[in-house]
């Protein structure tokens, strides 16, 4: 009887480390979900800083208020976001 | 006379291929296959493996159609969020050289955040064929088929963002990818 519960004392830490192991670094595994650091923009090289280029664009798109970034470039923001469509289903 | 030497070499012929099969065969039971990730292929058949994967890859994308909007900032910024979530621990975030996967598993995720040498193929030859391997994965890669899981446009979206990605700072990347201000998108 004795030799019947030892696997369970076995199995059951064995089982909590391997579950504890899985993501062992999860900053790697998670989505943080953190904000944008838009103050690394002021930072940036503006001298090569291309207005026209798409990466500028979506940056000025996320770090500014929607209406600053329609006042700044006319109907070009709205335009952009409107530009694909949006997707039946959205979830991960 | 010809006749008869034809034949004892047809019987030659299938004798060695029955033992060909036989021992391979026997290899596959033996148990002797070196299974484990850290335990690298040889040239040969890494050669053999990459190439069959390169071919196939290539003749399955050919035909796709590449949308004409694909370089617009709405596309990278949903691309960013996406490749953040699904795609950074394998391939990498810009400044970061390897990471638990990168190490670990075999083949070697690609770095994308960087340009490769001898990829030049022209960028709508690289989005058919982006496109394809995050649709349907590649089989014993570790890369899975996000293809059921999402629509073609939020993989077009990941297309656009990762052909632009290995021209992005650590700052630029950040911004695009983090969940912030952009409401419309939450995993």
């Amino acid at each position: 009887m004795k030799f019947q519960t030892l696997p369970y004392f076995v199995a059951l830490p064995a089982l909590m480390l391997a579950l504890s192991a899985q993501a062992h670094n999860p900053e790697e595994h998670i989505n943080k979900g953190e904000a944008p650091n838009c103050a690394a923009m002021k930072d940036m090289d503006h001298s090569k800083m291309d207005m026209n280029d798409p990466v500028m664009q979506a940056m000025m798109q996320k770090c500014m208020p929607k209406d600053e970034v329609m006042s700044k470039d006319g109907d070009a923001g709205h335009d952009m976001e409107a530009g694909v469509k949006k997707p039946s289903e959205h979830q991960h | 006379m010809p006749s008869f030497k034809l034949l004892t070499c047809f019987k030659c012929i299938v004798v060695v291929s029955g033992l060909v099969v036989l021992a391979g065969l026997g290899f596959i039971y033996s148990g002797y296959y070196p299974m484990g990730a850290d335990s690298k292929h040889t040239k040969l058949t890494y050669w053999a493996l990459e190439t069959l994967r390169e071919r196939s890859i290539s003749r399955a994308a050919q035909n796709i159609e590449v949308p004409a909007d694909l370089d617009i900032p709405a596309r990278l910024l949903r691309g960013g969020s996406d490749y953040a979530a699904m795609c950074a621990g394998c391939h990498l975030v810009p400044d970061k050289m390897n990471s638990d996967f990168t190490l670990g598993l075999y083949p070697e995720p690609p770095n994308l955040t960087v340009k490769h040498s001898g990829h030049d193929e022209p960028k709508v030859v690289q989005a058919r064929e982006y496109f394809w391997i995050i649709k349907h994965g590649i089989k014993g890669s570790g890369m899975p088929a996000w293809g059921p899981g999402h629509t073609d446009e939020q993989i077009w979206n990941l297309v656009a963002f990762l052909q632009r990605l290995p021209e992005l700072s650590p700052d630029q990347y950040q911004i695009l990818t983090a969940q912030g201000s952009s409401s419309s998108h939450n995993h």
